[in-house]
């Protein structure tokens, strides 16, 4: 029943949440459904609940009470109703209420020493799956902009095709005019190489001949040396010598 | 004399030696250094032959007539330049290889236009800490759990939990 009231509340109180939880949040308006009547957009769930006093009783009947009978109002209305049950005996004193009240005091007694710690406990469990997804939303995003690059790059590359192609036509023309060059050369050499055999050839011809004719004349001149003029060129000789060595010894 | 003088295009290596992807590096090695090697083959070899010095020979050769006949076969000698019977297969295979990357790059942006709209919904998407679990089935349709072949909860074989 109370919950009714927070909820009648709750419009009032989102209104003025709102701009304050919009700054971080993302307002995306949503398609409107055609089978399904929606109010778009569908607003955030409200981080806490709605404002209560000793657990029990929510604020608003505290603020409602308060412009007629001030901070105390509600508190003495409590007590008053209580002491009219207690005396009426509208509720009865009985072994419950002793069992009640010790299971109460437990109830409450372990709520103050570990609320804290079992809500941490629970938002930490619900966060670790938000952190989850929110960490294979964003390696997806992040390989989605990697691949995005990649195909780019590759686009790229393709583009440079035109290079590979221009060098296979470079190496053909290159081929072709270094064989064109080299059959030039080939005939330049095999001309001068004849050329040049003929040449040596007549000089070798020259060479020989002239070898042999000088070989012939000496044999000639050799063997025309009869033995009468032999022994004539050696007894001048042998005077010649005389004549030297007269003349050597005068001058010594 | 016609085909001679084909021009040689200057190809800047290092800018397609950026272009070649990983799986292709061995390949494009080979080429540089078969094109390196025809190229220092080109330039070692000079333009034109040196020519022969017809005055001294025919000074020098007794024969008469010998060096005036070698002078003019030699001068009447065509070479003949080698012919070119590949360009029209590279012109050819240039012609397919850009037909191929028209249809690579069509692939490859159709890919890109899937990505940017998968990241589109990825990053237009409402934070988690305000999703139902309806709204999680529409965003990853994935993990929609299929109420009619399992109805009973967890709604999944409990082997896939």
């Amino acid at each position: 029943m109370l919950s009714r009231l927070v909820l009648s509340a709750a419009p009032a109180l989102l209104r003025s949440l709102r701009p304050a939880a919009s700054v971080g949040v993302l307002h995306v308006v949503r398609p409107i459904h055609t089978s399904q009547q929606r109010s778009a957009p569908v607003p955030p769930l409200p981080e806490k609940g709605g404002e209560v006093r000793h657990g029990l009783i929510p604020e608003e009947f505290f603020q409602f009470l308060y412009p007629k009978t001030g901070v105390t109002g509600p508190y003495m209305l409590g007590t008053g109703l209580l002491l009219y049950f207690l005396s009426k005996e509208i509720y009865v004193v009985n072994h419950e209420t002793v069992a009640a009240a010790c299971i109460l005091s437990v109830i409450i007694y372990g709520i103050k020493k570990y609320g804290a710690d079992v809500a941490a406990f629970a938002d930490k469990l619900n966060e670790e799956k938000i952190a989850k997804v929110t960490d294979i939303k964003n390696n997806a995003i992040k390989d989605l902009e990697a691949a995005i690059e990649q195909e780019k790059k590759e686009q790229w590359r393709a583009e440079g095709r035109s290079y590979l192609f221009d060098a296979k036509r470079n190496n053909i023309a290159m081929l072709l005019e270094a064989n064109y060059r080299e059959r030039l050369l080939t005939v330049y050499n095999e001309v001068k190489k004849r050329l040049d055999y003929q040449v040596a050839m007549q000089n070798l011809k020259h060479q020989k001949e002239q070898d042999h004719m000088i070989q012939w004349v000496e044999k000639n001149v050799v063997q025309s040396i009869t033995p009468q003029q032999q022994k004539e060129s050696i007894a001048k000789c042998i005077s010649d010598l005389k004549a030297l060595s007269k003349s050597a010894q005068v001058a010594v | 004399m016609a085909g001679r003088r084909a021009a040689l295009k200057a190809i800047d290596w290092a800018a397609f030696a950026e272009r070649v992807p990983a799986n292709q590096r061995a390949m494009f090695n080979a080429l540089k250094t078969r094109s390196d090697a025809l190229s220092a083959r080109l330039a070692s070899l000079p333009e034109k032959p040196p020519t022969i010095d017809w005055a001294h020979y025919k000074a020098a050769i007794a024969k008469a007539g010998m060096v005036d006949e070698f002078q003019k076969k030699f001068s009447a000698l065509k070479v003949p330049e080698p012919v070119d019977t590949q360009t029209a297969k590279i012109d050819a295979q240039e012609q397919e290889a850009a037909k191929n990357t028209a249809e690579y790059v069509q692939a490859s942006k159709a890919r890109i236009a899937q990505y940017e709209q998968h990241l589109q919904k990825l990053k237009s998407m409402i934070p988690f800490e305000q999703m139902t679990n309806e709204d999680m089935a529409e965003a990853f349709p994935e993990t929609k759990l299929d109420m009619e072949k399992n109805p009973f909860w967890p709604h999944r074989p409990i082997a896939d939990l």
